[in-house]
């Protein structure tokens, strides 16, 4: 197992009026080359849970391990851990600071102690991997681009630091349609080309029901749910009283099915869910 | 049914020091009847804030003009009247929060207008009770979350009495649970309260209840018409950055499979009682 927490808990501000305990005993798993979703209303414990993966929350109780080792444990190189686990915040376009492109894509790879020519080609590679051409783009000033392009280059310094798991945080809040679709259409590649473990954290239900192979729902600081998307939307009338969505294709499979209508679950993008509904059609069990 | 506000060959140059102009509007013409409720979409970069900015005059046409209630925003005079009748909402909620409780939050405004006090408390506790906060009228603003500030920020600005309700992706940054509160609330004021609301967005889903639907894109109106128009498949929404909702699209394809669902099908219920 990638990732592992084992009872983890977190409290912040513990000891004083404003004590919350943000995480209750999280028992959990991440394999590598998964991708994984993580749900839940705002203040449910999603960004916490995640700040533990390369620690920079330590667990007020409980344990998390990468590849088996426990990471608080004594003489653990905490340090490498932030380039094999990258976390991409909110907004992150609002944590450029270089001069240049080159210069904050840079930024990272440089702290692990690469210079020269070696820093040159992982900065290529990272501005290749978000699909933004090195020679147009390095020299430019970060703040000169379009939103869409500053949160591509954001992603590009931390893929530069050529990390085995990525966890991005809303990484498509505020971005229009097409901007989210070829942010995604991205991380999608990463996953698949280059076996990048994924972790999204999103509000957008429809979006991570069609990609991640495994969703984990979050509620008050615990997990209430955990499986395939399918399988957890299957919970529709809990999921709604969390306070999230359920997606209208899976809803109206649902309700397709509580009329006695033969249409199969699982299927999550629009062109699955028509053809499924033409084929039962054409079935004996006829719509 | 009049126009509360009407557009016409508007064209505005944002300048920056040391920058080349650039257009964000290109003489768009626009006119929006009293009491709807329209959704503005299109891709960033198309216009849509630059336009909202238009219409309680922040900013002013470089060319062209606009005119709220019959009051040109060009006319200096008139500013202090077209802000009382349009008021605007942002997308960041904790930008918008001035004050220490939620009714003195909304209060702002409304003391700045010198207005007597027992107005204002009453006024307040309109406000609050209208978009269901009143039950945290002594709160502190900063504990609440994302869709009750939002809430509070459109309690601030409907304590004003305004007659149209501008808002710029005001569910951006908010969860599932606060993006339904916010919609639920824009409902209400504009069927109970008879707002004209101008509701920019780039979630397609939440222009589906909108009584029209306007696509900008380089500076220009290019699509107007119904949600049931608009996502009937006609328009190719995917070559202007948009997306159409998955609903739709199902119907959409479905129609191309040879079934005959009608193309104005929008929601769940509507497809499940069709083919029910």
């Amino acid at each position: 197992m990638l990732i592992e927490t084992n009872n983890l808990s977190y409290v912040y501000m513990p000891g004083t009026p404003f004590q919350v305990e943000a995480l209750k005993n999280i028992t959990l798993g991440i394999e590598k080359g998964s991708f994984v979703g993580i749900i839940g209303e705002t203040g449910s414990g999603k960004s916490t849970l995640v700040q533990h993966f390369n620690g920079l929350l330590k667990p007020t109780s409980g344990k998390v391990l990468i590849d088996g080792t426990d990471i608080w444990s004594q003489g653990y190189e905490r340090g490498g851990l932030r380039a094999r686990v990258a976390l991409l915040f909110q907004y992150p376009e609002h944590q450029l600071f270089e001069e240049t492109v080159f210069k904050d894509v840079a930024f990272g790879p440089r702290n692990l102690g690469l210079h020269g020519e070696d820093l040159s080609r992982r900065v290529r590679q990272g501005l290749e991997m978000i699909g933004l051409d090195y020679e147009t783009y390095s020299k430019r000033s970060p703040f000169a681009l379009s939103g869409g392009e500053k949160r591509r280059v954001a992603l590009a310094g931390v893929l530069a630091m050529q990390p085995e798991i990525i966890v991005l945080d809303e990484p498509t809040a505020g971005m229009d349609p097409q901007g989210r679709l070829n942010l995604l259409r991205l991380i999608e590649r990463l996953h698949k080309e280059e076996n990048l473990t994924v972790i999204l954290v999103t509000h957008n239900m429809e979006d991570i029901a069609r990609l991640a192979d495994r969703l984990l729902v979050f509620s008050k600081g615990k997990i209430v749910f955990q499986g395939t998307p399918a399988h957890v939307f299957s919970f529709a009338e809990e999921i709604k009283a969390m306070g999230l969505d359920v997606p209208p294709l899976v809803e109206l499979v649902q309700e397709l099915r509580k009329r006695g209508k033969s249409v199969a679950k699982g299927f999550l993008t629009a062109e699955e869910t028509a053809a499924e509904i033409l084929s039962g059609l054409s079935g004996r069990n006829k719509l | 049914m009049s126009n509360i506000i009407e557009i016409a060959g508007l064209t505005y140059h944002y300048q920056f020091e040391g920058e080349e102009k650039f257009k964000a509007l290109d003489d768009l013409y626009l006119q929006i009847p009293e009491g709807e409720y329209l959704a503005l979409i299109g891709p960033n970069g198309s216009g849509k804030s630059t336009l909202a900015r238009h219409l309680n005059a922040l900013l002013l046409p470089s060319e062209g003009r606009v005119m709220v209630e019959g009051l040109s925003t060009s006319g200096e005079d008139n500013r202090y009247e077209i802000r009382k009748l349009v008021g605007m909402v942002f997308q960041n909620p904790d930008n918008q929060i001035v004050a220490t409780t939620v009714e003195e939050d909304v209060a702002f405004g409304l003391e700045n207008l010198a207005i007597p006090p027992e107005i204002i408390r009453r006024r307040v506790a309109d406000a609050l009770e209208m978009v269901g906060l009143a039950n945290l009228a002594h709160h502190a603003p900063h504990l609440l979350s994302g869709g009750q500030k939002q809430r509070l920020a459109i309690a601030g600005v409907f304590a004003m009495q305004p007659r149209c309700l501008v808002l710029d992706e005001p569910t951006a940054m908010l969860d599932p649970r606060g993006r339904r509160e916010v919609l639920e609330t824009l409902k209400r004021l504009n069927h109970n309260e008879k707002i004209t609301v101008v509701h920019i967005t780039h979630f397609m889903e939440e222009t589906l209840e909108a009584d029209r639907i306007v696509i900008m894109d380089k500076g220009r109106v290019v699509h107007e018409g119904q949600p049931s128009d608009i996502f009937s498949g006609a328009i190719e929404l995917e070559d202007l950055g948009l997306e159409i909702p998955s609903i739709p699209r199902v119907v959409q394809i479905l129609r191309q499979g040879g079934l005959n669902v009608p193309p104005g099908i929008l929601d769940v219920n509507q497809l499940v009682s069709y083919l029910c």
